[in-house]
């Protein structure tokens, strides 16, 4: 398919690789990288200091790297870097950090972002999650791997998305949501949402060994059955020498409860999280740690 | 001379300040002003008899002035100095009366401010407020994402409305509201306090409220508001909330 007339603005010094195609009416800024393979519809804006990387499908009217909604955002040129084989849906915004959460907002590999979904400054999407429509994520935000959040979900700040968990339509996450767990409510007025069971779907995805999943499946039913009591139940399970992905659970909530309003996360709040140490680009990580704070 | 993207599309009768900017894509209207400073971003639409006042920026995909639904004639909508609309935001026209919004307001993503609405100042709207003219939202007003405001609403200076929350009605000033239909929970002490509210303050509105609301119902009882209102040394935040929301004016309650 050749579009003679194609109208687009791409900057002479963006990196877009020769077989991505662009489609009308995009704009593209100087400092974004574009991988091979990504396919950006119409009316994507790519500005900021953006990296692409190959095979993703970025719909219409998507706008990524954007400036941050944060108001202690000082204009310093942090990065958003989106991984390969993402779907990005219509109007999706993704920005990129800021200078107090670490400098980067990051997507994993394998994602699917369903329609106006906002991923905002210093989040990090690890890979397979799956974000319904108009799904929002606020700042310092963690999506962990094969999380599933449902249409007009919401995520409140510093929150985790715990691996293969998935939150119900329109719940307000305003904790950490331990993985392999159903989080949301029966009735949103009267209850905040709470673990609501295992996520089956979830625990089939990660395909666990038999006697793993065994052990994983009676660490959830003991740790939410009562969840005033959850820092004994953590203990009695660690003590019990629980191993893999049920440890990997306890250890979670055991981070939750020490965190502020059970979100671990909050404990970074402006310092360069570990996150951010682990995926920021060398060369970027050792820029930011010559110049002055 | 302002500086315009060859590949937007500016109307002859816009007036742009010299050191407005417009980027590839974006349409600025016959009738749209743009005051100093202001960035249009790729993509935006400025459209209507429209009036942008020094700095704002209306990110890429947003509209401000769209004419509203069954409109023959475009509408007015004034904004103020150093606003900011975020990408696919929509700010709607008004034909009688006109959108008016104040200034250094935030209105992010993908909120929609309907024709008619009055917005005052230092506002923060998250991400998809919806707020249905026309309706008045006073100053130093933050909504969590997806709050929506009923047309023919009043929203109260330094309230908070939680994620989901939905408005029918009145918002006294200093609360925090939350529910579908909506609850007033307490008083919106964060913001109070970064807005430089003493202690004392604080803690008069937060007896009152306590008294008033009880986080039960949404309307106060009558004799209790009539009772607060005739002590003679009611805190006058307390006496502003009571009178501005929940007494109507007529005799005995000053203007």
């Amino acid at each position: 398919m050749t579009h003679l007339a194609v109208v687009r603005e791409i900057s002479p010094s963006a990196q877009v690789a020769p077989d991505a195609e662009i489609g009308p009416f995009c704009c593209i800024g100087p400092k974004v990288t574009i991988g091979p393979g990504t396919v950006l519809r119409r009316r994507v804006c790519v500005e900021g200091h953006a990296i692409i990387g190959s095979l993703n499908v970025i719909e219409e009217g998507c706008v990524l790297g954007a400036a941050p909604q944060d108001l202690k955002y000082g204009g310093r040129p942090t990065l958003l870097i989106i991984g390969h084989r993402n779907y990005l849906g219509p109007r999706v915004t993704a920005h990129i950090g800021t200078e107090n959460g670490g400098y980067l907002t990051r997507i994993g590999d394998d994602n699917a972002l369903l329609d106006g979904c906002h991923i905002a400054h210093d989040c990090y999407i690890d890979n397979h999650a799956r974000l319904g429509r108009q799904v929002l994520l606020a700042g310092h935000v963690l999506v962990q791997t094969g999380a599933v959040m449902e249409d007009q979900s919401a995520a409140h700040h510093f929150t985790t998305i715990g691996r293969h968990a998935r939150v119900l339509a329109r719940t307000p996450v305003r904790r950490d949501v331990p993985p392999y767990t159903v989080f949301g409510s029966e009735d949103y007025e009267n209850q905040p949402p709470a673990v609501q069971g295992a996520h089956e779907e979830g625990i089939r995805a990660a395909a666990l060994s038999a006697a793993e999943e065994k052990e994983l499946r009676q660490a959830l039913r003991e740790l939410f059955d009562d969840e005033e009591a959850l820092q004994t139940k953590i203990e009695q399970l660690v003590n019990l020498g629980v191993e893999g992905q049920a440890l990997e659970l306890c250890q979670f909530c055991q981070r939750s409860l020490q965190g502020v309003y059970g979100r671990y996360h909050e404990l970074f709040r402006g310092k360069m999280p570990p996150q951010a140490e682990k995926y920021l680009p060398a060369e970027i990580l050792a820029a930011i740690r010559r110049q002055p704070a | 001379m302002p500086q315009i993207s060859q590949r937007a599309v500016v109307e002859p009768g816009a007036r742009l300040a010299d050191d407005a900017q417009v980027g590839p894509f974006a349409y600025v209207g016959p009738e749209a002003v743009l005051g100093p400073g202001c960035i249009i971003d790729a993509g935006a639409s400025v459209m209507g008899r429209t009036t942008l006042g020094a700095k704002c920026r209306v990110f890429p995909l947003a509209a401000v002035g769209a004419a509203p639904p069954g409109a023959d004639r475009p509408g007015q909508c004034i904004l103020g100095q150093a606003n900011t609309v975020r990408e696919h935001a929509t700010v709607y026209a008004g034909a009688d009366p006109p959108t008016r919004i104040g200034n250094d307001n935030l209105i992010m993503i993908g909120c929609l401010i309907g024709p008619g609405a009055t917005v005052g100042d230092h506002g923060i709207f998250t991400n998809y407020t919806q707020i249905n003219g026309p309706s008045v939202i006073e100053d130093y007003v933050r909504t969590s994402a997806f709050a929506t405001v009923a047309a023919g609403s009043r929203v109260g200076a330094y309230s908070f409305l939680a994620g989901y929350t939905s408005i029918n009605g009145a918002v006294p000033p200093f609360a925090m509201v939350q529910g579908c239909p909506s609850r007033v929970r307490g008083v919106n002490t964060e913001n109070l306090r970064r807005c430089g509210f003493g202690d004392d303050d604080i803690r008069a509105l937060r007896d009152a409220f306590r008294q008033l609301f009880n986080g039960s119902t949404g309307q106060p009882d009558d004799r209790l508001v009539r009772k607060l209102l005739a002590q003679k040394e009611l805190n006058h935040h307390v006496r502003r909330m009571l009178e501005s929301t929940y007494a109507p004016p007529g005799p005995g309650v000053s203007p």
